[in-house]
């Protein structure tokens, strides 16, 4: 269905206005119809009084000696009409085609026995005069003012209730209506296969807690099946090191040679990729170590001099004299997994840290090797995903390094993006959520 | 007759354990290799040893809970040298946490474990620390810092974590281990220099310079560390063993 005229975006506006609307109108239609209902009986009733009040008066008038009436005529007055013994106000005669209904009232009822004139007398509402003539050769007018009782004050205060009433239950219908909704799309949308993540209340109507049982045991599976596949390759990894370690020491028995060199350097690999598999499986886990307080300038300046004091090429540029709270053994392994990749391709590394005015953090790895061809950017942190120019070399390496660095990254809540340099090479952007830690912290609280 | 440096393996690997003695044999170290604890135990009632290498993962009492035996028992003295199977922080913490000299990750080179035999040996000879740190305490209290024996890193007044370099903690934890001695570059050098060999290209001077930098001492009239003419360096403060922080 497309509606292009300003329907609303979402669910909730939608709903009210749909529930408003119906209401409204409905409410509005039978409002007005009991108003007409109502109005169409007062007015028969003071119709019906109007015409008995009449012949009443007019037959009472006709007993009366003519020096009486004049006494007589405040009784027979009423809101609508009055009695004047006289011609009354000139005025123009009445369009009798398009006369009120009282005039047809009059007519009914002493239309038989006298001849009937009627004038309209310019007034702010309704008003009219009626000529006639007694019997006795005296004339009549009676004055008209014809009014329906008029609507009770209360009435359209009553229907503005009636109107919030209906907003207020409208809204409250449909935000209950929308609420799980919205919470289900807020726990999918935080959906953490790794660990714990936001668990739906499973109380509510039926539906919901139907919605929300289906959603909580979807998300333990998914994070059963991650950890599983987590705990096989942790496993595995784990086993294969006792016969690497036995495979490594009986090479060193063997005479020097190229044979023992080649199969030393297979070792060698084979102990990195298994060392990986461990570290990747285990970036998943976020429990294994508490944030601290870190002071980000000793905690880079350190990283810095342990490559300087192995003798590699490492930079660093920039100071921020911040304090963050973070997890130092991931956040270090991050840098150094970035810094060695940097390192591999392009012999050179820098590392450039920025606060930003948000108080977030951003650390670039930066070097001037190859780059990785746009296309690659996003799979390069797929694990176990080599590009074609690490295959070819003798670089080697597992294809994990990234993919950690990017577990982990997840894991301290920040972002990893990696893209090209002008001028080639590849810069490693770490961007660390505002989690300056500002004031002192007890120590027992660490 | 010189003295043959005993080396106690214990390992449950049978393989590994020959493999290793065999290695170390060559090298002109006496190696006894045993399987379990149990072994261990009745083999050091009998005849002391120089130096301890020991697995982590073992079936029945791990290597963990024999070094913290052995740390607070008669063998005290005793260099322990841990092998572990986890490349991550989390054994080695613990594994130096209960005591340990050091620590080499699995799969290893046998020449790797033989330099680090030797560094231990070199270190614990040369210089017998005034200061052992046990399980106690793994927090070492000068000053208005304190040092993290075990993370690796300062804490300032504040809590909050000031990272060090490898060569900076353990140029830090040498002068700590020497509180108000005098050390020579020379010593602090080897001293330092234990474990990774790492080549030194910078001079001991450049590092006390760094290290300084790191507790806020200032170079001109520095608190922590003094400079004695022709002789070394001296560390000022008294070091105090606190208990755990956590």
């Amino acid at each position: 269905m497309k509606l292009s005229f300003g329907w609303p975006r979402t669910l909730a506006s939608r709903l009210s206005l749909i529930f408003l609307i119906s209401l409204v109108l409905a409410h509005g239609l039978s409002f007005g119809l009991q108003f007409y209902e109502r109005y169409q009986s007062a007015m028969t009733l003071m119709l019906g009084n109007l015409e008995r009040d009449l012949s009443n008066a007019v037959a009472v008038l006709e007993r009366l000696p003519a020096d009486e009436r004049q006494a007589w005529l405040p009784r027979f007055e009423s809101a609508n009409c009055r009695y004047i013994l006289g011609a009354g106000e000139t005025g123009a005669p009445m369009n009798m085609s398009n006369a009120p209904m009282s005039v047809h009232s009059m007519q009914r009822s002493l239309g038989r026995d006298y001849a009937l004139t009627f004038t309209d007398i310019p007034d702010t509402r309704l008003h009219y005069q009626a000529h006639l003539t007694l019997k006795d050769g005296s004339p009549l007018t009676i004055d008209m003012h014809p009014r329906v009782t008029p609507l009770s004050p209360w009435l359209p205060l009553l229907l503005i209730g009636q109107l919030v009433l209906l907003f207020v239950c409208t809204w409250l219908a449909v935000r209950t209506a929308i609420r799980p909704l919205t919470r289900l799309s807020h726990a999918v949308d935080n959906l953490d296969p790794n660990g714990e993540g936001i668990r739906l209340d499973e109380g509510g109507p039926t539906e919901v807690a139907f919605a929300a049982v289906a959603f909580n045991t979807m998300q333990q599976r998914i994070s059963t099946y991650v950890k599983e596949r987590m705990q096989l390759l942790a496993a595995i990894s784990h086993d294969l090191q006792t016969p690497i370690t036995r495979m490594k020491l009986r090479a060193e028995f063997m005479d020097d040679g190229v044979e023992k060199d080649k199969l030393w350097s297979d070792l060698s690999e084979m102990q990195h990729l298994v060392q990986e598999g461990v570290a990747y499986a285990r970036s998943m886990d976020t429990s294994s170590e508490t944030a601290r307080r870190v002071d980000m300038d000793s905690f880079l300046d350190s990283l810095v001099f342990d490559y300087q004091d192995v003798g590699r090429d490492v930079q660093l540029n920039g100071k921020t004299g911040a304090v963050i709270d973070t997890r130092p053994h991931a956040l270090r392994r991050v840098l150094v997994n970035l810094t060695d990749n940097a390192l591999k391709f392009a012999g050179a590394a820098e590392i450039h840290v920025q606060t930003h005015a948000d108080q977030s953090l951003s650390l670039h790895v930066l070097d001037r090797g190859p780059g990785i061809a746009e296309g690659e950017l996003s799979e390069v942190i797929k694990p176990f995903y080599r590009v074609e120019s690490s295959r070819n070399r003798d670089t080697g390496g597992t294809g994990l390094g990234l993919a950690i660095a990017q577990q982990l990254t997840i894991a301290l809540g920040g972002t990893l993006t990696l893209t090209n340099r002008e001028g080639g090479g590849l810069c490693a952007q770490l961007k660390l959520p505002a989690r300056i830690a500002t004031g002192a912290v007890k120590i027992t609280d660490i | 007759m010189e003295h043959v440096d005993h080396i106690l393996i214990v390992d449950d690997d049978r393989e590994i354990r020959e493999l290793v003695g065999n290695y170390l044999k060559k090298n002109g170290l006496r190696t006894t290799v045993v399987a379990d604890g149990r072994q261990m135990r009745s083999f050091l009632e009998s005849t002391p040893v120089d130096l301890i290498v020991l697995d982590i993962m073992m079936p029945g009492d791990d290597g963990l809970l024999l070094c913290r035996e052995l740390r607070t028992g008669k063998h005290k003295t005793t260099p322990v040298l841990m092998l572990t199977a986890r490349s991550d922080e989390t054994d080695r913490i613990i594994g130096l946490e209960m005591g340990a000299d050091d620590y080499l990750v699995k799969p290893f080179a046998a020449r790797e474990l033989l330099a680090r035999i030797n560094a231990v040996l070199r270190r614990t000879r040369m210089l017998p620390p005034n200061l052992i740190v046990s399980e106690a305490g793994r927090l070492l209290a000068f000053g208005k810092w304190k040092l993290d024996t075990t993370a690796r890193h300062l804490l300032d007044a504040q809590g909050t974590v000031v990272t060090l370099s490898g060569a900076e903690y353990r140029l830090l934890r040498t002068f700590l281990d020497h509180p108000q001695r005098v050390l020579s570059r020379d010593q602090l050098l080897n001293l330092t220099q234990g474990r990774d060999a790492d080549p030194f290209d910078r001079s001991i001077d450049l590092l006390v310079s760094r290290l300084r930098q790191r507790l806020a001492d200032d170079a001109r009239d520095p608190a922590y560390i003094k400079t004695v003419r022709n002789e070394g360096y001296v560390f000022t403060y008294a070091v105090e063993i606190l208990g755990d922080s956590r």
